[in-house]
Parts: C-alpha cells; structure tokens; sequence
C-alpha cells in the first residue's frame, strides 16, 4: 500500500469524523479565547505592556489547546479499538502516524485561525504573515510531538496526566524559538530569521525522530 | 556481607576521600571564597547524572532492537540513580547561585536544561510507574528516555541562544589551577565508582522485583479458579 | 560558609540515604527467595 496514500486516507477519516461531529474545533477555539481572557487578567494587561506581553501570552493559548488537542487525538479509536483494527492492515505504522500528525496540524490550525485575530483584537498586536509564518512552522513539530506523545499515553491509565508532563519539556525549544520570532515580529528586539532557522531545524529534527518512533509506538 | 555491600563500601570509602581532598587538599578561590567548593561535587553529579542517563538511552535503543530484559532493567536502574544525581545538581547549584549572583535561580542555558532534564526523567520514572508492567512499560519508556536525551541538549542549545538575544548571567568556566583540577579530576572519578554501584545495586533490584512478579503470576495462575484453556 | 556546610549535607543526607535505602531493599529482595528460583 503506498504509504502516502495511506497518510492522507487516515488524516481524511480524522477530519471527517471532525467535521461530522464537530466538537473539537469549536470547543478549542472558545477554550482559546477563555486562555487569552485569563492572560489579560493573569497579567494585568494594559495598554502600555500589551505588546510586551501578547506574545507570551499566545504561546500559553497554543500549548493549552494542543495539550487538548492531542488528549482527544485517539480517543475515538480508543472508543472503537480500531486503532488496533488499522495496525492489522499492510498499511506502515509511520504512514498511519503521518496521517494523524496531518489531521491534528490541521485542527490545531484552524484553532489559530481564532487565536491570532483574537489575540490581534485583544491586544492591539499586529498580525502580519511573519507571524503567521512562525506560528505555523511551530506547530508542524509541535503537531508531530503531540501525535506520538499522545499515542504513547493512548493505552496507560492517568493518560491525561502524562501527556502534559511528557509533552511539554518537548514543545520547550519550539516555545524558545517561536517565542523569539513571534515577539521579533511583533517588532520588539530579536533576530527574525535566526529564530525561524532555528525552527525549521527543530522541525526537521523532531519530524524525523517522531516518524523513526512511530513503528515502536504504534505497533502492538 | 554481599557482593554489592562490600561494593558500596568501596563506594563510600571514595567520596571520603574525595570529600577530604574537597576540604582539605583544594586551595579556596580567590574571587567566590570557601563556597566555591560546592563546584567539585555539582558538577560531578552532573557528568555522573549524564553518565546515568547515557546508560538509559542505550538501554532503550538495545531493548526496542532485542527487547532483551537485561537493557531494560538496566535503563530502569540507570533513570532512578540519574534523577537522584540531578537532584544533587540542581539544588546544590542553586545553593551556589546563592552567594554568588545573589539569587537562588537564573534563566541560563545550564541551570534550564539541567531542570528540563530533571523534568524529563522524573516523567520516565512515572511513565513506569503507571504503565502496565512489561512489554508496554517497557516499550514506551524507551522511547521516553531516547526523546528525552535527545531534548536536553536541544533545549541547552536554544536557551544559549536566547541568551544571545536576551543577556543575563551566564556560568562562566573559568581555567582552573592545578590543585583545583585534581580534587576535581578524583571527585568526578569517585562519583562515577559512586554512579556505577548505585546502578548495578537498583539492577539488581529491578531483577528481583521482575522475578516476584513472575511468580506471583505464576501462582495466580495456578491458583485461579477456572481451568486455562490451552492454546 | 552556610551554603557551602548545608550543600554538602544535603548531597551526603541524599545520596547515603539513597544508597542505603537501595541496599536494605536488596537484602529485603534476595533474604526470602532462596527457594531455589535463582536464574
């Protein structure tokens, strides 16, 4: 079975079953919204340190909603053991594994797409494509992470409990440069470009070791 | 006395000595004073935690490769003696920060990795704890502990990097005069003999515990009510 | 130097507790399993 195709049948099934109920994407974009209300309070955000603080601030959002996120990520299959079921056909766990890290950078996407004009409405921040650009190169590795870390727990009591603890340290790099870049953009001190080098290699890196993972974890 | 106390008192005879070069043998610091002596055991602790963690990352590798008992037995040994000597190293460096930069914490790229690496480990040592025991435990721990090896220096690297964009205080090594350097050279040695024990005493502990639960299946087995069906 | 007396015992109290406590749970482990389960 060609691997690719298999990839983007499984991100399609996810979506789809996403679309059908559509539980996630809503819920995700009020829990972001929710995120930046506490931020504005948690922080006493006023005008003068708004722009200081927004870029925190929408790292939190992000981290929050894709714990979220990747908590559910298999949990329809854990509904329905047809994660076992997919396992049993030819098809490569890395392609399955690269089908639900699709799906689940396409949520997390979407869940943008209310964060960053939300965050722009709230703070006053700009919302140009550098950051756009450096929210999106984040969350390939950070959607990537997420989908394995999540497949780990998938089977372990406290799961929802150890996904955090395990995800997290992981998602710090991603944070640190991402973090830079989006604050760059935003037009305080820092290099742009340094900090998007820095996060395409963490993509690469991390999209590489995720995938050599991927048979160990998903293969029972 | 056992094979593995007499180990350990070969063990804690070396820290003695260390520990009297430490005090006794190493001059004091010209700039930082007497408490610049908690250099010797901190950084050793840390070399000896990476040492740990090493033996973890092998132990992973070699049991996703063979799924071979030993390697998992020893990465379980090699986490639980790490996340000790982190401990060692994280706490007696903020007793050094202290003193020295007046406060207990800083953002530099050796204190946050060195708590990220503590975080990570502290997870894998969870991971076990809640995981079914055996294959599955042993499965994702491996993969845990290969990640989380993997991110400390990633994490090192971009927290030196912020600090290129944000400047605060940084650890600086500076050359160290000969004294110095040989109290340092043993302790680290001492640590690692310290490292070393400690790992091949919890192996054995690991062992054990994996044959009681053995047999404690075996006699569930044997005691359950149904009869086994055969396959 | 206070920090550098409490630094020590703090390491000494933790890793001497932890390598007795490791050695007490050996004796605990290999005392009752002499009935012949040796590998």
């Amino acid at each position: 079975m060609n691997p690719v195709r298999v990839a983007i049948a499984v991100a399609r099934k996810d979506l789809k079953s996403e679309w059908r109920t559509r539980e996630l994407v809503p819920a995700l974009a009020q829990f972001v919204v929710l995120a930046l209300l506490i931020g504005n309070f948690g922080f006493q955000v006023d005008t003068r340190n708004a722009s200081a603080i927004a870029p925190g601030i929408l790292w939190f959002a992000l981290v929050f909603a894709g714990l979220v996120a990747f908590g559910r990520t298999f949990a329809a299959e854990r509904e329905q053991a047809s994660l076992e079921a997919m396992l049993m056909t030819p098809a490569s766990p890395v392609a399955i594994f690269a089908g639900k890290a699709m799906a689940a950078t396409v949520l997390l996407v979407l869940c943008e797409v209310v964060l960053l004009p939300a965050l722009t409405l709230f703070f006053g921040t700009p919302l140009g494509a550098d950051v756009v650009a450096a929210v999106l190169l984040a969350t390939v590795g950070m959607a990537a992470l997420g989908v394995l870390f999540a497949a780990i727990v998938a089977r372990v009591r406290a799961r929802e409990l150890l996904l955090p603890l395990l995800t997290l340290p992981l998602w710090i790099p991603f944070i640190v440069a991402g973090g830079q870049a989006v604050q760059s953009a935003m037009g305080l001190p820092g290099s742009y470009q340094e900090a998007m080098g820095l996060l395409l290699d963490f993509d690469i890196l991390f999209v590489v070791l995720t995938s050599l993972a991927a048979r160990f974890v998903l293969d029972e | 006395m056992s094979r593995h106390e007499r180990w350990a008192a070969v063990a804690v005879g070396l820290m003695v000595v260390a520990g009297a070069a430490i005090f006794l043998y190493a001059p004091t610091d010209y700039l930082q004073g007497p408490v610049q002596r908690i250099f010797y055991l901190h950084v050793s602790s840390a070399i000896a935690a990476y040492g740990c963690f090493t033996v973890v990352l092998i132990g992973g590798l070699v049991y996703l490769r063979r799924e071979s008992l030993v390697a998992d037995r020893f990465a379980r040994a090699g986490a639980v003696v790490g996340v000790v000597f982190t401990t060692v190293t994280l706490v007696m460096g903020m007793l050094w920060a202290k003193p020295i930069w007046g406060t207990y914490w800083t953002w530099d790229a050796r204190l946050t990795s060195t708590l990220v690496l503590w975080m990570i480990y502290a997870g894998y040592l969870l991971v076990r704890r809640l995981a079914d025991p055996g294959r599955q435990a042993a499965r994702i721990a491996a993969v845990v502990g290969i990640f989380g090896f993997v991110d400390v220096p990633v994490v090192h690297f971009s927290v030196t990097w912020w600090r290129t964009q944000h400047p605060g205080p940084v650890v600086v090594n500076d050359a160290l005069p000969p004294e110095m350097l040989a109290t340092f050279l043993l302790t680290m040695a001492c640590t690692l003999v310290l490292a070393a024990v400690l790992i091949a005493i919890r192996y054995r502990i690991e062992t054990l515990s994996d044959e009681r639960m053995h047999l404690a299946e075996e006699v569930k087995v044997i005691t359950a009510p149904e009869p086994r069906m055969a396959p | 130097m206070t920090y550098l007396i409490v630094a020590y015992v703090f390491a000494v109290a933790l890793l001497g507790g932890f390598l007795g406590w490791s050695l007490r749970r050996l004796r605990e482990l290999e005392g009752p399993t002499s009935s012949g389960l040796r590998r």
